[in-house]
């Protein structure tokens, strides 16, 4: 990678729910030697709650232009942030008038189609690579995967970095790093059921069931991923999900950042490996 | 399903095209590959009793041949996850998640004039949700769930106690794992207090401006 500094979006989950996921992201990134310049002063992307696709250009122009001033891409842990920066990148870069308009909102949104929205996952594979990122691997992660890719990494395919129904790049990171991936066929890409967590608890409940189990029948000691709203369905609402359903689960859940994290050899606890609710000292057990 | 052509609106297929999202509505040639792939309508297949039914194919076409109030009125539209497995596999570029969206914000706006009444409380979750960014530049979760349950609930006192209900023990696990809560990670009050954006005034504006368009 010849570009060694990036911006850095964080996202909302990253200050409460998906520590965890913001710790190990600065942490691997900083291992890997790419400074991390964080976006400053950045607002909500506008998430999956914010239907109104202006709202969401105009939410994200401001995001855009304060990296594009620093004339730096910007990388973000979080798959619908990604979506959202990503898809207005696009409307922004194509239409005259709709960057007029964003600036016409205020001065701040004057976002000039400069720069390239990424998804950490994309930085990972695609722009350090896999022949660098294995020299600086020191642990073998030797644990079985699911991958799981969620929603906006090979979806919708305007803003799409990774196949929509068989995506490999977290494959690919899982088996550099010394782990094994488990047959998780077409739940790689099922959505998990969060965006009804608040509205439709009990549907959204069934679709976390589904992933986690297949991902238990697979044999997987854990599952990987790159997103906090999956992250937080999954692992964060397992016990309620077993609690609801009435079955037992117990499958550890691990943003792709801290997995990459152990295989670079930094410590479980700058990448939040205790902050994961369903217990991963199993999986640290199995870093050798 | 009885079609009364003299009760069809031809103009709705152009109302939902004129909205962001909705463009791609007419270029739908009914092949089903959107509802065949939605995991949604695999919930109504195998639970019909949470989900009775769902299939963005009839809704697409309800839409085309212009049955405005079953339309609106449609609970479906609000149990889709926008997980845009239709959108990536429409052979024609319809872009069925972006298209639902479009008709979901008509809606909206029509209970907004008093003329539907939507039988979700999803709408109310997405305002309170923006409500949160309108006034801070971020998501703030406990003035998100503060705002939201009692409007969903109908009464402060019913939605503290649904609250109460549903976060309890998923608030003592993030306060044990350190990201919620007095004493928890980084700060004394972290999450408890939102987390403020210093432009707080550009975000006014965005909501004010975007709104008049």
């Amino acid at each position: 990678m010849s570009e060694k500094k990036l911006a850095y979006y964080p996202g909302c989950p990253s200050e409460a729910t998906a520590l965890e996921q913001h710790m190990s992201t600065e942490a691997v990134f900083e291992k890997l030697g790419i400074e991390l310049t964080e976006v400053e002063d950045w607002n909500c992307c506008g998430a999956a709650e914010a239907e109104d696709p202006i709202l969401v250009y105009a939410l994200n122009a401001r995001n855009l232009a304060i990296a594009e001033k620093e004339g730096l891409d910007i990388v973000t842990p979080c798959s619908i942030c990604y979506y959202n920066l990503e898809r207005s990148n696009i409307a922004l870069k194509e239409d005259e008038s709709l960057r007029a308009k964003m600036k016409e909102i205020d001065s701040s949104l004057d976002y000039k189609g400069g720069i390239k929205a990424r998804h950490v996952l994309d930085v990972f594979v695609n722009e350090i690579g896999m022949d660098e990122l294995k020299s600086k691997i020191v642990k073998k992660v030797n644990v079985k995967v699911a991958p799981y890719y969620g929603c906006y990494i090979g979806r919708p395919p305007t803003t799409a970095f990774d196949d929509p129904d068989d995506p490999v790049l977290m494959d690919q990171l899982i088996e550099v790093i010394g782990g094994e991936c488990v047959q998780f066929g077409h739940m790689k890409t099922k959505c998990c059921g969060g965006p009804l967590m608040m509205t439709r608890a009990d549907i959204a409940f069934e679709m976390g069931r589904k992933i986690l189990e297949a991902a238990k029948n697979a044999g997987a000691d854990c599952i990987a991923l790159a997103c906090p709203l999956c992250g937080m369905m999954l692992d964060a609402k397992q016990p309620d999900i077993e609690k609801a359903l009435n079955i037992e689960i117990g499958m550890p859940v691990i943003y792709i950042t801290q997995l990459l994290g152990l295989a670079l050899g930094i410590e479980p606890s700058k990448l939040g490996l205790n902050k994961n609710v369903v217990d991963t000292k199993e999986i640290l057990g199995k870093v050798v | 399903m009885t079609i009364k052509t003299w009760e069809l609106d031809p103009n709705f297929k152009n109302e939902i095209m004129s909205e962001p999202g909705g463009e791609h509505l007419a270029s739908c040639f009914q092949c089903s590959t959107c509802t065949l792939g939605c995991p949604i309508a695999e919930i109504a297949s195998e639970h019909p009793e949470m989900v009775p039914s769902f299939n963005p194919r009839k809704i697409i076409q309800m839409s085309l041949l212009g049955m405005r109030e079953e339309v609106l009125s449609n609970p479906d539209l609000w149990v889709c996850l926008i997980c845009h497995t239709c959108t990536a596999r429409c052979p024609q570029d319809v872009r069925i998640a972006d298209v639902l969206g479009a008709i979901r914000r008509i809606a909206e706006k029509e209970e907004e004039a008093g003329k539907l009444k939507i039988e979700s409380p999803r709408p109310l979750f997405d305002k309170a949700f923006l409500h949160q960014l309108e006034k801070y530049g971020r998501l703030y979760d406990m003035g998100l769930a503060k705002e939201y349950y009692p409007k969903k609930e109908g009464s402060f006192i019913k939605g503290m106690m649904a609250m109460k209900n549903d976060y309890k023990d998923f608030g003592m696990r993030m306060f044990k794992k350190g990201k919620m809560g007095p004493l928890g990670g980084h700060g004394l009050l972290k999450g408890m207090l939102p987390s403020k954006i210093k432009q707080k005034d550009v975000m006014k504006k965005i909501f004010e401006k975007v709104e008049e368009k």
